[in-house]
């Protein structure tokens, strides 16, 4: 367990797809603190998804430093970094018919020899990952087998049995229905606050992260419009000129603010 | 966004293997891995010793037997090469409908090898050319295999279908070269030439042919293994796999190696014997399950088991009126309509 309350650093970070095409993400800087749920809320190609892809590594950002556990993130290896960090995609996919119980196992990946021989470790660290998202029931059946909800619930087991400190994901809510974005986002609550772990969610849904997210981060073409909990970021006119619509707050049941588009 | 282009296949198969070892069945030990292996190597083992005695109204000298044998062990080295470069490629490509024959690497490995054999017929290399034909199969499997990756790939992306799509143009460009060098052949080895080239194991492989190609499958087979676990997480996508620790491109490269090295061996043994790398992961798949720490090394059993099998058959027909038919031509046979129910099955799965 690390010491550091910002797990995850990020400063000045600037990113373009080509030298000579204007920046996607511009100056950019947050951090991410253990035992807190963030969501990275934005326009599309406001650079969100951009943004989550550098964090991952699989994009050279151009300037500026993430910094994970007090070590900039290019110092790691690749299964160092995995073990620190783990992904959950947009859309659950398996080429091949694994059953669920392999698919979490994969999440020890980087935690496995050459060979890939499974210790008892192993085998507990993901039983307790399907415990935990409740995907133990159907651990000998196919992912395509699945509904959506229980399919990205699978997806996210397999990466907290990675045991990672910071756990990003993109958009796991875009394909489901009422009931299982209400399911996966108390999930990434309650992983956040009591694995715990930081939590990083690329959303669309302002009214869902504004309700469960300890902290949010609005992007604008690239750069952070506003960064902090959810009362100081979710004000009309903030949103208003992010979104280019004109937007009204209502107030929700339990004194959240409840964001409408006009 | 993930990396996979969205006309990503959905699986080839609709549930996991009964086989598979679910939760419940315990994972993945060293213990488990022994006794595959053992069972895996007790089953072609007891394929060679039945296809020894085959023809058996022949009677058994050990001149019989080692002949027997000489073609049995080529045969099965050919099988298991082509099956585990099978796994590899539908592994990474994510696509059960890869293959080193499908994806162009079979022929490219044949242009090669044809070229080294004419060259050596022209010059007399003789025997000694063993090493070179193994060579430039090689050569031409990898650079095929070059060719059709850096078609098919834009910025270390590769879409499945127009990947498939270059691998059967390029077949076809090769199927012209290797033509004209039939007309380049020179009549003393034109007969040779043909049958290998359908696919064949011929009666006396060199001893040291047999060692190279032999060393050059071990090696590909045991580095492929030790990605098993790669390959396991690459299946759910390359930015999952590269969370996950796994690099992605240095993954790709070392196995498109190991495949058009395994896939060059097996076309100098045995000629370009078609669609083994398709059938045998398949049947395997359906055996194990999934999972590429074990297909990957009972694969390779399962397709020497498979060729050892079917170049006897090729042998016992020499006994009827056709006379020897090649071993490419009765996987062919097989192959052909396994790949179309293959992609039948797959057409029904997206509607």
């Amino acid at each position: 367990m690390t010491q550091q309350a910002h797990i995850l650093q990020v400063q000045g970070l600037s990113f373009a797809y080509r030298p000579d095409r204007p920046a996607v993400l511009s100056d950019v800087s947050f951090s991410a603190q253990m035992g807190t749920l963030l969501v990275v809320l934005g326009p599309n190609g406001s650079g969100k998804t951009t943004l989550l892809r550098c964090l991952l590594r699989l994009l050279r950002i151009r300037a500026g430093e993430i910094i994970l556990d007090g070590r900039a993130i290019r110092s790691y290896s690749p299964e160092q970094l995995a073990r620190l960090m783990a992904y959950v995609p947009q859309i659950p996919q398996s080429a091949f018919a694994f059953t669920v119980a392999q698919i979490v196992m994969l999440g020890r990946t980087p935690h496995l020899g050459a060979l890939g021989f499974e210790t008892d470790l192993d085998r507990r660290v993901s039983r307790s990952a399907m415990e935990m998202t409740g995907t133990l029931e159907f651990a000998d059946r196919a992912l395509e087998e699945l509904s959506g909800g229980e399919a990205q619930r699978v997806m996210i087991a397999r990466a907290i049995a990675q045991q990672p400190q910071v756990l990003l994901l993109d958009e796991p809510t875009s394909h489901l229905d009422l009931k299982n974005q209400l399911a996966i986002y108390r999930m990434m609550v309650r992983l956040a606050h009591d694995w715990p772990m930081a939590v990083v969610c690329v959303s669309h849904d302002i009214n869902m992260a504004g309700r469960f997210a300890d902290e949010l981060l609005l992007m604008r073409r690239g750069a952070v419009a506003a960064h902090g909990p959810p009362a100081s970021v979710l004000r009309s006119d903030v949103l208003a000129s992010v979104y280019e619509v004109e937007v009204q707050l209502l107030a929700g049941p339990d004194g959240l603010p409840l964001v409408i588009a006009r | 966004m993930t990396n996979t282009s969205p006309a990503t296949p959905p699986s080839g198969q609709a549930k996991p293997s009964p086989l598979a070892g679910g939760s419940t069945a315990g994972g993945f030990t060293r213990g488990r891995l022994v006794a595959l292996a053992g069972g895996m190597m007790s089953l072609w083992a007891a394929a060679v010793a039945l296809c020894m005695l085959v023809p058996w109204w022949v009677p058994l000298t050990g001149e019989t037997l080692r002949l027997r044998l000489y073609r049995l062990i080529p045969a099965s080295v050919a099988g298991a090469a082509l099956s585990v470069a099978g796994v590899a490629l539908q592994s990474l490509l994510r696509n059960p409908l890869a293959s080193p024959e499908i994806l162009g690497i079979s022929s490219g490995a044949t242009v090669g090898a044809m070229l080294a054999m004419l060259a050596g017929s022209a010059v007399f290399i003789g025997v000694s050319g063993a090493g070179s034909i193994t060579a430039a199969a090689a050569a031409g499997g990898v650079v095929t295999i070059l060719v059709v990756y850096f078609i098919a790939q834009r910025r270390g992306r590769l879409d499945p279908y127009t990947l498939l799509l270059t691998g059967v143009i390029v077949t076809a460009f090769n199927g012209a070269i290797i033509m004209f060098l039939y007309r380049l052949a020179p009549p003393g080895v034109f007969r040779e030439i043909t049958f290998w080239s359908m696919g064949q194991v011929r009666e006396q492989t060199e001893p040291e042919l047999l060692v190279l190609a032999g060393t050059v499958v071990a090696m590909g087979w045991g580095v492929l293994l030790g990605r098993a676990k790669g390959f396991n997480v690459q299946s759910l996508g390359d930015d999952v796999a590269a969370s996950a620790g796994v690099n992605v491109q240095a993954l790709r490269l070392v196995s498109f190696g190991c495949v058009a090295l395994m896939t060059a061996a097996a076309v100098t043994l045995a000629g370009p014997v078609a669609f083994v790398g398709l059938i045998v992961p398949h049947l395997t798949r359906r055996l194990l399950g999934a999972d590429h720490r074990r297909l990957i090394l009972a694969a390779g059993w399962v397709g020497a088991t498979f060729l050892a099998l079917a170049d006897t058959l090729c042998r016992a027909s020499a006994f009827w009126r056709v006379g020897e038919l090649p071993v490419g031509l009765i996987t062919a046979a097989a192959g052909g309509p396994f790949f179309l129910y293959l992609l039948r099955r797959r057409f029904r799965e997206r509607i």
